[in-house]
């Protein structure tokens, strides 16, 4: 079939999408906090932090073919830094995210050593032995002073007084109320904050001469030795980064639910393959795949949640589910991946490009300037 | 002395576990090259069906070989269906396939199982516990050395050596082990000669699921239960076994497990203070990463020279 158009990217008819796209994300944006209710605020939190864990496991999985099944570990990192300088050491939530930062920098770092010479499978063993470790170390009795052992640590998030300022902008509050009993869009500001940065951070990575180094190291590492990538140092940074990112949503949520536990979900290993499969769901080696999948999960598992209950169930499908003693939400999913695997290994970007491809046509900017073609996580057509 | 001699029994009765999960893994991997993640979680589905089997009143020895039925369908029909389309694609696609494998075994035991009655409350279920293949009453002990060893442990080491001796003569003595060697030495060679490749690898991958169901039930009987998360840790020990004898050996995987088995168990035993029961999975994530370290063959796996 001809496609019906031709766009040239950077071209008048590219911006204006451009543009629509941006302002409709921004309406989207600032539309969620101020017109939506409490549940669906919640529920958009959520989506945001994993948002943010899946592009950092994007980065490192989806863009440098590195198998971690260890992101959990970095998220806890994050968690527990925020935990513990905010409830033993009476710091401001906001003061940690750094420090958390700078630790799962070092953190990742450190991982990626190992990872310098082992590869593909053996790496997503090592990752998923340290994704399980971490729950257990927190509870090790060396540590207890430190982390609370099994019950883990409270009063890690904001302690709301009157001298907290409420920072309005030309009279409107898009904080909601700080001292009231409604902080969630307060909180919702600061995981969409927490999620452009990582996006950013991303875009900044994978659209430069790093990120292309990145994509060599992923279809054939030798070749891109060769060519002058200098492997220890990319892998090293871009797993440091990583988990640095990864640590960010890790905060966040000790700040959310003023709380942290070891068997909190996306502290243990179930967190991991969270992110992985909403990552690859949504698209590995694309920007916007994390964002999708992560938005289609919590979708999909916070409609699903009373499925247990087979008079929960819409009409149409109460046959398919009635049996279920659990909601089916991660099952679901895991069809999903597994069927997406088979008709799209780029998962839902990568298919609706494709789609889009038959009917648009889009020249790209001559090679170099940083577009990026549509690509698996790893070569599929060898 | 007494107390080194239980934990060194407990080590290898909890190690032949994780001896079983590994065997798997490496039967797999000697044939397709490829790491089953799923591999605990199939060996947990059948565990949940055993415990069903045990539920209607079906004795243990014989719901075993219902479990150990179901995990050969289950491993050949995951084979045929998902794995062999799946690997023509890239061996990434297949760790994709398997890790969603896995989440959806563990969600389907949840949907099927999760609201019943299960044997470690034991209110409401017809069973006090997981039946153990061996009896596990506080008071079947045998004494070695003024050591009580459970006879459970015993009874589940024999067992282990048992079977490997079985799959040694299987893989040694018979046309269809002969078979499964060639392919794992050279699957295009074998398949010239004439070999069925795909009838192997499905068997393979059958006879791989069938040994974990059989590790699956006997740990969920040395726990005394079954449980969503029951095999979570023992699929890493398994792998880090796996690791440190060599992928592409059983025998490696067998010793691998049980040398595991007794170190986590000594260190938890003697190292209180430090690795205690909470950091005991600790010693696998040490085991792989020294293994991948200084020898990434493993004790008996062979070498691989990459070509570039």
């Amino acid at each position: 079939m001809k496609p019906f158009a031709t766009i040239r990217s950077g071209g008048a008819a590219s911006w204006a999408i451009r543009i629509v796209v941006g302002v409709l994300v921004v309406y989207l944006m600032f539309w969620i906090p101020t017109s939506a209710s409490n549940g669906v605020i919640d529920s958009c939190i959520t989506a945001l932090t994993l948002m943010a864990a899946a592009m950092s496991l994007n980065l490192l999985l989806g863009y440098t073919g590195q198998i971690s099944i260890g992101h959990s570990a970095f998220y806890g990192i994050g968690a527990y830094t925020t935990g513990i300088l905010v409830s033993r050491y009476g710091w401001s939530p906001f003061q940690t995210f750094t420090f958390a930062f700078v630790l799962a920098f070092v953190v990742g770092a450190l991982v990626s050593l190992p990872a310098l010479r082992i590869k593909g499978v053996y790496l997503a063993l090592v990752t998923l032995a340290l994704g399980l470790v971490f729950p257990q170390l927190v509870k090790a009795k060396k540590l207890v002073w430190l982390t609370g052992g099994a019950r883990g640590l409270d009063k890690t998030g904001f302690r709301f007084t009157k001298a907290n300022p409420t920072y309005e902008i030309f009279g409107w509050n898009p904080w909601g109320s700080l001292r009231g009993e409604n902080i969630k869009p307060f909180l919702y500001w600061i995981a969409m904050i927490i999620v452009i940065i990582v996006y950013l951070a991303c875009r900044g990575v994978v659209k430069s001469r790093v990120g292309r180094s990145l994509v060599a190291i992923r279809d054939n590492d030798t070749a891109a030795a060769v060519m002058g990538v200098n492997l220890a140092v990319t892998k090293g940074i871009v797993f440091g980064l990583s988990a640095a990112l990864c640590s960010l949503p890790g905060c966040m949520s000790a700040i959310r639910t003023g709380n942290v536990t070891p068997d909190s979900t996306n502290i243990t290993i179930q967190g991991s393959i969270t992110f992985l499969i909403v990552m690859v769901v949504g698209g590995a080696g694309s920007l916007w795949g994390p964002i999708v999948g992560s938005a289609l999960f919590v979708f999909i598992t916070e409609r699903t949640g009373d499925w247990s209950d087979p008079k929960q169930i819409p009409g149409i499908l109460r046959p398919f589910f009635d049996w279920s003693h659990t909601p089916p939400g991660s099952g679901i999913f895991a069809v999903m991946l597994i069927a997406l695997m088979f008709v799209a290994p780029f998962g839902i970007v990568g298919m609706w490009r494709r789609i889009v491809v038959r009917f648009v046509r889009v020249i790209p900017k001559p090679a170099g300037t940083g577009t990026l073609a549509p690509m698996a996580a790893a070569p599929v057509e060898a | 002395m007494e107390l080194f001699l239980q934990r060194l029994f407990d080590g290898l009765s909890q190690g032949s576990v994780y001896a079983l999960i590994a065997l798997g893994l490496v039967i797999i991997y000697r044939g397709t090259g490829h790491l089953n993640f799923a591999q605990g979680e199939m060996a947990l589905f059948c565990t949940y069906v055993v415990y069903q089997c045990g539920e209607w009143g079906i004795s243990i020895g014989f719901a075993l070989i219902i479990g150990m039925a179901t995990g050969f369908v289950l491993g050949s029909i995951t084979e045929v269906t998902l794995i062999r389309p799946i690997a023509k694609k890239s061996p990434f696609a297949v760790f994709i396939v398997t890790l969603g494998l896995f989440q959806f075994l563990n969600w389907i035991d949840g949907a099927i199982w999760k609201d019943q009655p299960l044997p470690n409350s034991g209110v409401g279920s017809k069973q006090q516990s997981f039946p153990s293949l061996f009896p596990n009453k506080d008071t079947d002990f045998v004494n070695v050395f003024g050591a009580a060893i459970k006879k459970q442990s015993i009874g589940v080491f024999l067992l282990v050596l048992v079977l490997t001796g079985l799959l040694f003569l299987l893989f040694n003595y018979t046309k269809l082990g002969l078979a499964m060697r060639a392919v794992a030495s050279n699957a295009e060679s074998a398949k010239l000669v004439g070999i069925r490749t795909n009838m192997v690898l499905m068997m393979s991958w059958g006879i791989a699921a069938a040994i974990g169901a059989l590790g699956g039930v006997v740990f969920a009987g040395i726990n005394h239960n079954v449980n969503l998360g029951l095999m979570f840790t023992v699929f890493i020990y398994a792998s880090a076994a796996a690791t440190l004898g060599g992928f592409d050996s059983p025998g490696g995987a067998v010793l691998g497990g049980l040398i595991i088995g007794v170190v986590e168990n000594l260190a938890a035993g003697y190292a209180d203070q430090w690795v205690g029961q909470e950091l005991k999975v600790g010693v696998a994530l040490v085991v792989i990463l020294a293994v991948l370290l200084v020898k990434p063959s493993g004790l008996f796996g062979t070498e691989k020279v990459e070509r570039v």
